[in-house]
């Protein structure tokens, strides 16, 4: 360990914002409470302060970033944006380390998202050991009030004396370069360790006992708390906005006034907000404040533990003092359970996750070629695309692109063709903005692709199979994907029955291939339509979806099911294959979900603790027939 | 072919065309992509061309409502600017009282009986009168919101308000929330937008920009009734530029 005098620490300050050693960002005062702001001066450096408004995760993940710039008028010319600037936070709380540390698992483990690694590798952290705890924190019981890693360095100011800590070679470097510290005392160290001790028993507000909130969480998943809390709440967002430990974001494109230039930004989003979960349909998974308000804590307490090893809290107390209702402080509320824990137990069960730490441009879309354009119906379009790199798009059925315009946005859509090709299709259907303007795109017109992302359909768990594949509406484009597939690979699998419903004859897709499947030895096709309007024909099956089941001739202890369709079709679908004997395990569906990311970081897919980007959208039904957000 | 803009003022300051004009550096772009066809704030020319007409100002006459009605007739597109289109805006404050005596109050023992100059009614917004595809709310209007919404409509996208409240900005600017220092605040309930330009300096959101869809008016009214503001106070400022609106 080493040591400064006073002054010569307050040097130390001074010749790195004069000699520019990067932008040196500390804790000033604003107003009566303090916040992370450029340094001008050393004098202005607070280390006494007890908490900033806005935790240090602004430094890294900035409130508003820009993530490409593109100019439209071109044929498909975007580049990325990084921010490469230097930077040393200068007074970070331990409590506020131990989020960035969780921050750094959740944004460079797997998918490693290369705006944050850059800003990441490019920030300085001195740490600061607290030298006044704000009233609502209650880090002592969580062991957040001190941090071992992460930092560059950790300094502890005793008053005439500055102590520190070196973590990195990084922190050496730095002091090397605009210090000369000399070695700390032995007296000096035991000053630390006092000094952190009587912090961490400083702080009044505790954990009532000593429980796990992940096991206390799964216990109380309907527990009136929920229900009575969120009567209160404003679903105003501040409790996510101003956790250090939530980083969910929304992305968003603009173009300037000259409708030739513009860029693709990521701003902050929050679970609280009501269109977290808005999908293109217009249908809202989340819909209740309840619901949201709930998922803030499940989030936090069990869905994150359960994927990383931590509970995404560090006890900082930012929600509890600017929720304006006070209903946000995850320590009553957890106190509360704990105190009363309900009879029945509900585990919520998270499918195994692989942390496959993948490192490629994640962000950035790469050009491809509308080669074909054929119009369904009124409403959709089938597509066939080529990547302008010459290289084939490697996927498996039932994984989804992200397909962009620029300055229009971006959505995630399933591809609905079996691999193999040179090129790949999309079904679209016109719904919104970005939809509406691809179907003004013509052959030889360009879009963005990013992925293949998600789990698709384990096609080697499948073959040797007898398959059922039951869609409902434009839940058939992902659907024909594996069809296909079997029918491609035909030896590998053995009978395969397909029912197909829809709402009435003209909307009905894919007719080609229903005419191919028609005609094909060992397949079955069974069509029907909800209804037939004046003005269309139809002389099949008419009726929902389920009347089809009881015409299908499968065995149903020895047939892999996979259903696909509307939100509302899956309830129904399954009870009735249930009934006939269809162990859950058979069963396979792939479910929709707000996709922004498709990597498992802007947090809007989650199904519970699942990432739909991630582990769905192709989900065996036993894994996620027990969480209450799935069907 | 650029479509043609027209600007139309009723009953305003015209302070939310000033702020179209204030778009400095940004106002050739404008120009470059629509055809400003009517603008009393800048020019002379007029026509009845028009593609997209932005509505200023409440209504409060016949006349007023007769020519709106014809511009609604010619655009294709028809978008209200600033609050006092939006929502009717602080002239609603007016319908507090019967129109008679407001008349009274204002003109007096002046002869204005049957000149329709005078004719006023209770004050209406845009949307009380026609249909409004689009609005762009405020008092003033943003003039960055304005030429987001601009360029998403020339871009053939629905352009779209924040669904959230002013909250999420202030949170965003790293604002200390007024209340804690005795103000008060309707941002918890209104849509952002603005930046949350008040509470960034300081002073309590006066709800200009409108209720969000659907406001948690009991949640807030509970939490200014904790923080100590009485019914009084709090009606005043709900009515200030949503008088009798949904939700309270
Ligand atoms: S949940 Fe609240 S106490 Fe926990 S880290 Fe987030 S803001 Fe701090
Ligand atoms: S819990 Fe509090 S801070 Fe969070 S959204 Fe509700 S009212 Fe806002
Ligand atoms: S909304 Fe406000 S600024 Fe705009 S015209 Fe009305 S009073 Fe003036
Ligand atoms: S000042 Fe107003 S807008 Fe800002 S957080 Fe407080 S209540 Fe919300
Ligand atoms: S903070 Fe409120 S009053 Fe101020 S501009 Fe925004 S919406 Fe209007
Ligand atoms: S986390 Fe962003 S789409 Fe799944």
């Amino acid at each position: 360990m080493k040591a400064l005098s006073k002054q010569k620490w307050l040097e130390f300050i001074d010749r790195m914002i004069k000699e520019d050693a990067g932008e040196v960002i500390g804790v000033k005062a604003k107003g009566s409470r303090f916040h992370f702001s450029p340094l001008d001066a050393a004098a202005d450096l607070r280390l006494d302060y007890d908490i900033t408004l806005l935790p240090p995760k602004k430094e890294l993940l900035p409130t508003c970033e820009s993530l490409l710039e593109f100019d439209i008028s071109q044929p498909f010319d975007v580049q990325v944006k990084k921010e490469d600037q230097k930077k040393i936070l200068v007074g970070v709380h331990p409590y506020d380390m131990v989020a960035i540390n969780m921050m750094d698992r959740i944004y460079l483990d797997t998918h490693v998202d290369e705006h944050y690694e850059i800003r990441r590798n490019n920030t300085t952290i001195i740490v600061s050991d607290i030298l006044n705890i704000p009233d609502r924190a209650f880090c002592g019981s969580l062991g957040t009030h001190v941090v071992d890693t992460g930092y560059d360095l950790l300094v502890t100011d005793l008053g005439d004396t500055v102590v520190i800590a070196v973590g990195t070679d990084k922190g050496t470097e730095l002091l090397d370069k605009y210090a000369s510290p000399r070695d700390a005392t032995d007296s000096e160290k035991g000053d630390v360790e006092n000094l952190r001790e009587t912090t961490g028993s400083s702080y009044t507000r505790k954990m009532a006992d000593d429980y796990n909130w992940s096991e206390v969480l799964k216990e109380n998943y309907e527990h009136p708390i929920w229900d009575e809390n969120a009567r209160k709440c404003l679903s105003c967002g501040s409790c996510t906005l101003v956790c250090p430990t939530c980083v969910c974001y929304d992305v968003e494109d603009e173009m300037e006034l000259n409708l030739v230039k513009g860029k693709r930004t990521r701003t902050w989003d929050g679970c609280l907000l009501k269109d977290f979960t808005l999908v293109g349909s217009g249908e809202t998974f989340r819909e209740s404040p309840m619901e949201r308000y709930r998922h803030r804590y499940y989030r936090k307490g069990l869905y994150l533990p359960q994927r990383f090893g931590f509970v995404a809290c560090v006890g900082c107390g930012r929600c509890a003092t600017q929720c304006l209702p006070d209903i946000a402080d995850p320590l009553e509320v957890m106190n509360a359970l704990a105190a009363s824990s309900m009879e029945e137990k509900k585990e919520l069960p998270i499918p195994e996750v692989e942390v496959q730490g993948i490192k490629e441009e994640l962000l950035l879309p790469v050009s491809a070629t509308i080669m074909q354009k054929h119009k369904m119906n009124d409403l959709e379009t089938l597509y066939t695309l080529k990547l302008d790199s010459g290289k084939k798009l490697e996927y498996e059925p039932g994984q989804f692109v992200e397909v962009s315009i620029f300055g229009i946005g971006e959505a995630p859509i399933s591809i609905s063709s079996s691999p193999g090709a040179e090129t790949f299709e999309l079904l679209i259907r016109r719904l919104g903005d970005l939809t509406t303007a691809i179907e003004r795109l013509m052959p030889g017109d360009k879009v963005g692709i990013r992925g293949p992302f998600g789990n698709g359909f384990d096609t080697d768990e499948l073959e040797g199979n007898n398959m059922l594949y039951i869609g409902g509406g434009c839940g058939l484009a992902p659907l024909r994907s594996i069809i296909n597939y079997s029918l491609d690979n035909r030896k590998d699998f053995k009978d395969v029955t397909i029912l197909y419903g829809c709402k009435d004859p003209d909307s009905q897709l894919f007719h080609s291939d229903l005419d191919r499947w028609e005609k094909m030895e060992g397949v079955d096709l069974f069509t029907a339509v909800d209804s037939c309007p004046d003005g269309q024909c139809w002389d099949g099956n008419t009726g929902v979806i389920t009347t089809l089941i009881p015409k299908a001739k499968f065995d149903p202890k020895d047939t892999k099911v996979i259903i696909v369709g509307p939100p509302i079709m899956y309830k129904f679908v399954i009870r009735d294959i249930k009934a006939l004997g269809v162990p859950d395990e058979n069963i396979i569906v792939s479910l929709e979900r707000r996709m922004k990311c498709g990597v498992g970081k802007c947090g809007h897919c989650q199904i519970n603790g699942v990432y739909v980007c991630l582990e769905g959208p192709v989900f065996n039904y036993k894994d996620i027939k027990e969480l209450p957000e799935a069907l | 072919m650029k479509p043609r803009v027209a600007f139309f003022d009723f009953a305003s300051c015209e302070g939310c065309q000033l702020n179209v004009i204030n778009l400095e550096e940004k106002i050739l772009d404008l120009i470059s992509i629509v055809d400003v066809v009517t603008f009393r704030e800048a020019m002379t020319e007029r026509t009845d061309e028009y593609d997209i007409a932005f509505i200023e100002g409440s209504i409060n006459r016949p006349m007023d409502e007769e020519k709106l009605k014809k511009i609604r007739a010619n655009a294709k597109v028809l978008v209200a600017l600033g609050a006092c289109a939006h929502t009717g805006g602080v002239n609603k404050l007016r319908n507090q009282w019967p129109v008679e005596n407001v008349k009274k109050e204002v003109y007096g023992d002046a002869d204005i009986e049957g000149n329709p100059l005078f004719d006023a009614f209770q004050t209406k917004a845009v949307d009380e009168c026609v249909k409004v595809d689009f609005y762009i709310p405020g008092c003033p209007i943003d003039r960055n919101e304005f030429a987001r919404m601009v360029t998403q409509i020339a871009m053939g996208r629905t352009p779209k308000l924040p669904t959230y409240p002013v909250c999420v900005e202030c949170k965003k600017n790293e604002n200390i929330c007024v209340f804690e220092y005795g103000e008060f605040c309707l941002g918890p309930i209104t849509r952002a937008g603005c930046d949350a330009i008040c509470p960034t300096n300081g002073e309590g959101c006066d709800g200009c920009r409108g209720y969000l869809d659907d406001p948690k008016m009991n949640a807030a009214k509970d939490v200014m009734l904790k923080y100590g503001i009485t019914l009084d106070m709090m009606m005043k400022k709900l009515n200030m530029y949503n008088y009798k609106k949904e939700g309270y």
